[in-house]
């Protein structure tokens, strides 16, 4: 609880940040970083407690970020409705997509859902060329209007965050996260027990669509522009889950530190060159497996380190 | 019709090339459920063989093939020795993140010795074709063809006759027993990551001619690798050999016939819905987990 307490008054401390006045740099550091403070607790969510291994949440990043844009730019709607429309209709794809996929079980799960995503990618990609229609623009990407309001980007990704750290905790320490924990153990067993798994599944499924979606929104809006490349990136996948194994797999608080651990080094290191910063990120991510793989979260001494301290 | 027959040999041509290199990704899946996401980095790797061996020391590409074999076999060996292997009895996503890991380094240190530069082996034979009954069939792209059923054929009898492969099988089917009996798994399981690595080298060498070359192309080999196997049905491998032709047909069809965009799109439209319809594979002989 103690750490509940400490945390809720770090996001505060944060809060206050742009009134005291920091650098323009430091706000889109701090942006980016709760960005994927969020991202991280979105894959932890569905995936961290359940050993359900999902290889495409980036699908609905890259949708969140579509739909918002296409909503503001061709159909001219407000910000706030098109993040929302656009978070709406990806939990009913996601509900879609989740009652077939979440059949397959390991390895099979990840593939179908690595292969979700890049087939959204590559549809996107290919769809007007192929029907001879301006929606998606292709490869060209969709340019969004400019706003230069970056105090908004850097509450709405720290409101979503810390959001996130609270269904986090809530969810963690509910039913449904002691169901979920179960089918992590052993999926059979909590169905003869009379846990329903399927619908456990499907519901952190479908909150995580939802988070990542708006993510997506607030992202396209913030970088005003987008292509497939970018928002449908096999390596945004990829981060949110080594960021949360870093920290520590289902654990409430291992995927934020996961999260400021890895987007400290990539602006430490990957300001100048981008291949030493990924083979650093490579080796860390092997020796993370290799000698500790409970994450950083899980450190031994850290875990003492944080008893007696906090 | 000349143009649907085209469509057709180049297909199956492509389908040689696709099964030729995901064979190693299906062996290793099939042994130790271990889904290597630095495959198409091996793949790389042997590509690169080639291409230095033939700017530096002007061997053919189709005779660097056993350098790259062999070279392949020692770093896929020690990669499962060292990292894999310690993994090995954990959950499933452990080793996807390693084999990730590993694939962040391969690529990246690629990039720092070799650069972003797109790079090509031109031998005296590459864009030479011939024809038969009015159909253009590329030189290197035949060769290479034959060289995907001898890379299979090799396997399977490795894996049916030999005593390393009646291990190999001994092990995929059940860890406890074969133990029991006396294999060694831990160096089974390097032994197969290694031989499953060389015939990945090898494809890669032999596809140099007539492929662009480049350090970060491995992780979309590894992509069609994942269709090719799943169609085959995971872990079977002559399935490969039967995925990589279906692929194969049908991206040639749909580039023909739609656009290269779409064709990718209808790949992985078609990896999903097989996975769910028929997770073992069309062959149906697939591990299902």
């Amino acid at each position: 609880m103690k750490k509940f307490v400490f945390t809720i008054i770090f996001f505060l401390a944060l809060a206050i940040l742009p009134f005291i006045g920091i650098d323009r740099y430091y706000m889109r550091f701090l942006t980016y970083l709760f960005m994927w403070a969020a991202l991280a607790q979105c894959w932890n969510i569905s995936s961290g407690y359940t050993g359900y291994i999902d290889f495409g949440p980036v699908a609905y990043f890259g949708l969140g970020a579509y739909l918002t844009s296409i909503s503001m730019t061709l159909f001219h709607h407000t910000f706030l409705f098109s993040i929302i429309s656009g978070a709406i209709v990806s939990v009913f794809v996601a509900l879609i997509i989740s009652m077939p996929t979440l059949k397959l079980k390991g390895a099979y799960f990840a593939i179908a859902t690595f292969a979700f995503a890049e087939s959204l990618k590559q549809v996107v990609l290919s769809f007007d060329r192929t029907f001879h229609v301006n929606f998606f623009n292709g490869s060209h990407g969709i340019t969004l209007p400019i706003s230069t309001n970056y105090k908004m980007f850097f509450y709405s990704m720290l409101f979503i965050s810390f959001i996130l750290f609270l269904l986090t905790f809530f969810i963690a320490k509910s039913k449904i996260g002691l169901a979920l924990k179960a089918i992590g153990e052993s999926e059979n067993v909590s169905e003869l027990i009379g846990i329903n798994t399927t619908l456990n599944k499907i519901i952190v499924y479908l909150l995580s669509a939802f988070f990542i979606s708006i993510i997506g929104g607030i992202y396209a809006y913030w970088v005003t522009y987008i292509t497939p490349d970018d928002v449908f990136s096999v390596h945004k996948t990829v981060q949110m889950v080594i960021m949360t194994l870093l920290g520590g797999m289902g654990t409430i608080y291992g995927p934020l530190m996961g999260a400021v651990f890895l987007s400290g080094i990539s602006e430490f290191l990957g300001a100048e060159f981008v291949e030493n910063y990924l083979i650093i990120v490579g080796f860390i991510v092997i020796f993370i497996i290799l000698l500790e793989p409970e994450g950083i979260y899980g450190f031994k001494k850290w875990k003492k380190y944080l008893k007696l301290k906090i | 019709m000349e143009i649907f027959f085209q469509a057709l040999i180049n297909g199956i041509f492509i389908g040689g090339v696709y099964a030729a290199y995901s064979a190693g990704f299906s062996l290793i899946f099939g042994v130790m459920e271990v889904i290597n996401l630095a495959h198409g980095d091996f793949l790389m790797i042997g590509a690169f063989t080639a291409y230095w061996l033939y700017n530096l020391g002007h061997i053919d590409p189709y005779i660097t093939i056993p350098f790259a074999g062999i070279l392949l076999f020692f770093i896929g060996y020690f990669i499962q020795k060292f990292s894999i292997n310690r993994v090995i009895d954990k959950p499933p996503v452990m080793s996807y993140i390693l084999t990730f890991g590993i694939h962040l380094v391969i690529t990246n240190l690629a990039i720092k010795l070799w650069t972003h530069d797109f790079r090509s082996v031109t031998t005296s034979y590459s864009g030479m074709n011939f024809e038969i009954w009015g159909i253009t069939v590329p030189v290197s792209r035949f060769i290479t063809f034959l060289l995907s059923f001898v890379i299979i054929g090799f396997l399977f009898y490795l894996l049916e006759k030999t005593n390393l492969g009646r291990a190999i099988r001994a092990v995929s089917q059940n860890k406890k027993v074969a133990e029991l009996l006396g294999v060694d798994i831990k160096k089974i399981y390097a032994l197969t990551f290694g031989i499953g690595a060389a015939i990945t080298g090898i494809a890669g060498a032999s596809i140099s001619p007539f492929v662009i070359l480049y350090p970060e192309m491995g992780l979309n080999y590894t992509i069609v690798a994942f269709c090719v196997v799943v169609l085959g049905g995971m872990g079977y491998i002559p399935g490969a050999l039967i995925g990589g032709f279906i692929l194969g047909i049908i991206q040639a069809l749909t580039v023909t016939y739609l656009n290269a965009g779409i064709s990718v799109a209808i790949t992985f439209i078609l990896l999903y819905i097989m996975l769910i319809l028929k997770p073992a594979g069309i062959t149906g002989k697939g591990n299902t987990v």
